[in-house]
């Protein structure tokens, strides 16, 4: 009997491609232009295809498509995978803190309505390529920090401290959005 | 019984739902008593499924139908 050759992507191939969406938008972050992100995910899935007998079927093929991919990335745009800046170069900064401070008491989480998502997604593609990657991972793709960390080859605690940091530079950088934008209006010493 | 630097230090871990058992449930009982830990809990809860909904995308149909073919799928 014999194996029909061009079906052995089969099952393979069905349950890789649910993941698609998923990994094109994670590409078009991280390359931040939609013809690199298109060859990203190809190529990505070529790889897939040419080593999925290193998949064991049962477990995370969406994680392990993310860590073929993002190799795929570094490989290619960043050779240099340096921590862009030391934990105590930053201060500590919580967007709703500044924006209680402005505002004279705490903003109800549904301001956020008001923040443009594109000005979301410029802040999360200004990000440096390590902290980019963090947040896609963990905020966009809910993956687990035991996951996001077997994903980039690290340890739990540098994901976590990776997305403190992370989290840090977007809150400030949305939060000179808000006041640019006027939504949050600011306070009478700042505007002299 | 926690306070709300112990809540502030754990705010990353608590909306990405990685805080172990006790440590939800020290949580819980300080969010019972402070309504200010309970805004900033919403509001960095609000900003994580904000950075969900603004990066969401499809991919290019023609993209889809190439890799498809690829796969065999």
């Amino acid at each position: 009997m014999a194996e029909d050759q061009s079906a052995s992507g089969g099952d393979f191939g069905s349950e890789a491609i649910e993941h698609l969406d998923a990994l094109y938008r994670g590409a078009l972050r991280l390359t931040r232009d939609a013809d690199r992100a298109q060859d990203l995910v190809q190529d990505a899935y070529a790889r897939a295809l040419r080593y999925q007998h290193s998949y064991q079927a049962g477990t995370n093929m969406k994680a392990w498509l993310f860590a073929i991919m993002r190799n795929l990335y570094w490989d290619r745009f960043q050779k240099n995978q340096r921590e862009p800046v030391s934990l105590d170069d930053i201060p500590e900064f919580a967007l709703y803190d500044q924006m209680r401070d402005e505002l004279g008491e705490g903003p109800e989480a549904e301001v956020l309505n008001r923040v443009a998502r594109g000005e979301v997604v410029e802040a999360i593609e200004k990000l440096a390529p390590l902290h980019r990657e963090v947040v896609l991972l963990v905020d966009v793709e809910g993956f687990a920090y035991k996951d996001a960390a077997t994903i980039l080859g690290v340890p739990i605690g540098t994901v976590m401290s990776r997305l403190h940091r992370a989290r840090q530079q977007l809150q400030k950088d949305l939060f000179a959005y808000a006041l640019e934008s006027g939504i949050v209006p600011r306070g009478l010493d700042r505007s002299a | 019984m926690w306070n709300c630097e112990d809540c502030v230090q754990r705010l990353d871990q608590l909306v990405d739902k990685e805080l172990t058992e006790p440590e939800v449930r020290e949580v819980h009982l300080h969010l019972e008593r402070c309504g200010d830990c309970v805004k900033r809990y919403d509001f960095q809860e609000g900003l994580k499924k904000l950075m969900k909904v603004s990066c969401d995308e499809r991919a290019p149909d023609a993209l889809r139908e190439k890799l498809r073919q690829q796969l065999g799928a």
